[in-house]
């Protein structure tokens, strides 16, 4: 791992969130990789997404038009979906086509792809609860098969009403700059994911119940020195991965 | 599917969901039989099109769990919209009614995982399980994933494929871009003025060696980095993921036999699919879209238009491209205007997407 980035709404920072000070100023994030022209059309997802990717491009150096990406969110663009449902009862009943066309579950990184110029490998993955688990599977995969860094962004943005109060949780995204060159993992070194048993990490409650919270669980335990197993997922005999320090060779 | 591809016969027929204009649609063929009982809490238009769909695969699979174990098979499942169809209906009572239907749920109706985790449920495999949603290409790239799975070790065999419903949001967002059409499809053809939609999949199961009726040698992953919504004029990613597909086989353009083509009878996506692959397989592949018996599929395209291609391959005979006659005269590939009696020893199957993602499947005959 060479770089991590968080995005917690109600947060300024990775460091107020593992402290657990929230700033209720916090807003929108600028989202500033992505080019304005994009931005003004980009929805929540798409923006927290970015965020979290240029605070892991910061601390890696990696160059994000020549890394694979892989995004794992459980409900993607939901937001943008139930607006334009509604959108249906009004007028002609006819969406707009921007709208359409962001809706995608891929919109995320397809916009990081179009905001880097990447021209390579880019995926968007979901899994309900083991969503983190199964989008590091997927970039596991894909670091094998292709070599170099890949961008693994776990994110999902609260329930839009009417179907939010069916699980309440916060907008988050966590993005994890992975490299199989072990010279490069200057941060952490993460196993493969593995069917295992893990001692909870304690979470703010509106991240704890975020379907990525194996996302905000590894950043917890990367922040707090905690190494050792991580639970990826809600299940008991879930998903884990084993975090271990950087030692020197 | 062999005797409509043989007969040339289109399945689109007017689109029978309440629209605020004309379009023809795939249907999905059957009458879609409820649930089990056991999975009554998941019922859902895609999980009922699933499990018909798992029926033709449901020994192959349990041969796999068998020789394996459960943990040592994985499920990867493409689609755009997973249960859009029930969340539709559902948002329309919340508007009418003030509340969302009991039987409605996020996470048994709706999300993607509703979907996996009836597939999970229904099949026991318990290994790796994820969906992969990238429009129109998520069926495609599905079979990229399953090989990394292989190759990493994370399980001995992968059930994968793709299903999509009809649903509102696909049939008014195409219309509202413009780009569908009121009639059947016609890919390729000088009179070609939109795709039409349709509803359906198909399951593939992936092992590293075995009797299967094809070989999965290579899948190009690529961007266009250009546009959410349109293809990269000179179709640049569409012709990195046909090379990188290639690469991957270690074969050259010359081996490729067939090309089951994107296809999708949009002015742009023909023109500049046909140009890439002029310029990367060939002008002399012959070239079939199959979009004008099934209507597009989207996230379930890849995976339903890769086993049309192995049943070329099985069968020897290319179809129709359905439509195409009169041939745009800009198109310079060879589509097929008529059936083609061909062996076929290796095919490539292209599936473009939102996002500017695309996704080229190369498959060879097991034999």
């Amino acid at each position: 791992m060479t770089g991590v980035g968080l995005w917690a709404s109600g947060y300024p920072d990775t460091a107020a969130w593992t402290r657990g000070t929230p700033d209720s100023s916090v807003g929108t994030p600028a989202a500033e990789l992505i080019p304005a022209a994009l931005r003004r059309r980009a929805s929540t997802l798409t923006r927290i997404v970015a965020e979290a990717t240029q605070a892991a491009r910061a601390e890696s150096g990696v160059d994000l038009g020549r890394c694979a990406m892989v995004l794992g969110s459980a409900f993607g663009e939901i937001s943008a979906m139930v607006e334009m449902i509604g959108s249906f009862r009004e007028d002609e009943g006819m969406p707009s086509p921007t709208r359409f066309h962001n809706s995608v579950h891929n919109t995320p990184v397809a916009f990081a792809s179009i905001a880097t110029g990447n021209q390579g490998f880019v995926t968007a993955i979901a899994a309900g609860d083991e969503t983190a688990a199964m989008a590091l599977c997927e970039a596991v995969g894909v670091s094998a098969e292709r070599g170099g860094e890949v961008l693994l962004v776990l994110a999902d943005e609260t329930l839009p009403p009417p179907l939010g109060t069916q699980r309440p949780y916060a907008s988050g995204a966590v993005a994890l700059i992975l490299s199989n060159d072990s010279a490069r993992s200057s941060r952490a070194r993460l196993g493969p994911p593995r069917r295992g048993a893990a001692p909870p990490i304690p979470l703010p409650a509106a991240f704890a119940a975020h379907p990525c919270a194996g996302g905000f669980a590894l950043v917890a335990a990367l922040e707090s020195g905690r190494w050792g197993p991580v639970p990826l997922g809600s299940r008991e005999e879930g998903w884990v991965v084993d975090l271990e320090p950087v030692t020197s060779p | 599917m062999a005797r409509a591809l043989d007969a040339g016969a289109s399945g689109l027929l007017p689109c029978r969901l309440p629209l605020p204009f004309e379009t023809m649609a795939g249907h999905f063929p059957d009458v879609l039989e409820p649930v089990p009982a056991a999975f009554a809490a998941r019922d859902s238009r895609i999980v009922r099109m699933a499990f018909a769909v798992l029926d033709g695969i449901a020994a192959a699979v349990e041969r796999a769990i068998r020789r394996y174990g459960k943990d040592r098979v994985a499920i990867v499942l493409g689609t755009s919209t997973g249960g859009i169809f029930d969340t539709e209906a559902a948002l329309e009572a919340h508007a009418s009614a003030g509340a969302l239907p009991e039987r409605w749920s996020l996470e048994k109706t709706h999300a993607f995982h509703a979907m996996l985790d009836a597939v999970q449920l229904r099949t026991g495999a318990r290994g790796p399980a994820y969906v992969l949603s990238t429009a129109c290409s998520s069926s495609g790239k599905v079979l990229g994933s399953a090989r990394r799975i292989l190759a990493a070790g994370l399980a001995d065999a992968v059930l994968t494929g793709g299903i999509d419903t009809l649903c509102q949001m696909t049939l008014r967002g195409f219309k509202s871009l413009e780009i569908l059409s009121s009639r059947a499809c016609r890919p390729f053809s000088a009179g070609r003025d939109g795709l039409s939609l349709g509803e359906g999949g198909a399951f593939l199961l992936l092992e590293r060696e075995g009797e299967g009726p094809a070989r999965l040698l290579g899948v190009g992953e690529t961007s266009d980095a250009h546009h959410m919504s349109h293809p990269h004029p000179e179709g640049r990613g569409a012709k990195a993921a046909m090379i990188e597909a290639l690469r991957q086989a270690g074969l050259p353009a010359e081996a490729v036999d067939h090309v089951n083509a994107h296809g999708t009878g949009t002015p742009a996506n023909d023109l500049v699919e046909a140009r890439a692959i002029a310029e990367v397989i060939g002008p002399q592949v012959a070239v079939a879209s199959t979009k004008g018996y099934t209507g597009h599929l989207l996230g379930a395209a890849g995976a339903t238009e890769a086993v049309l291609a192995i049943l070329a391959m099985e069968q020897g005979r290319i179809p129709a491209s359905l439509g195409a006659a009169p041939l745009d005269p800009g198109i310079t590939i060879d589509v097929c205007l008529m059936p083609r009696q061909r062996a076929c020893r290796v095919v490539l199957s292209n599936s473009f997407a939102f996002g500017g993602s695309n996704v080229s499947v190369l498959l060879g005959r097991a034999s």
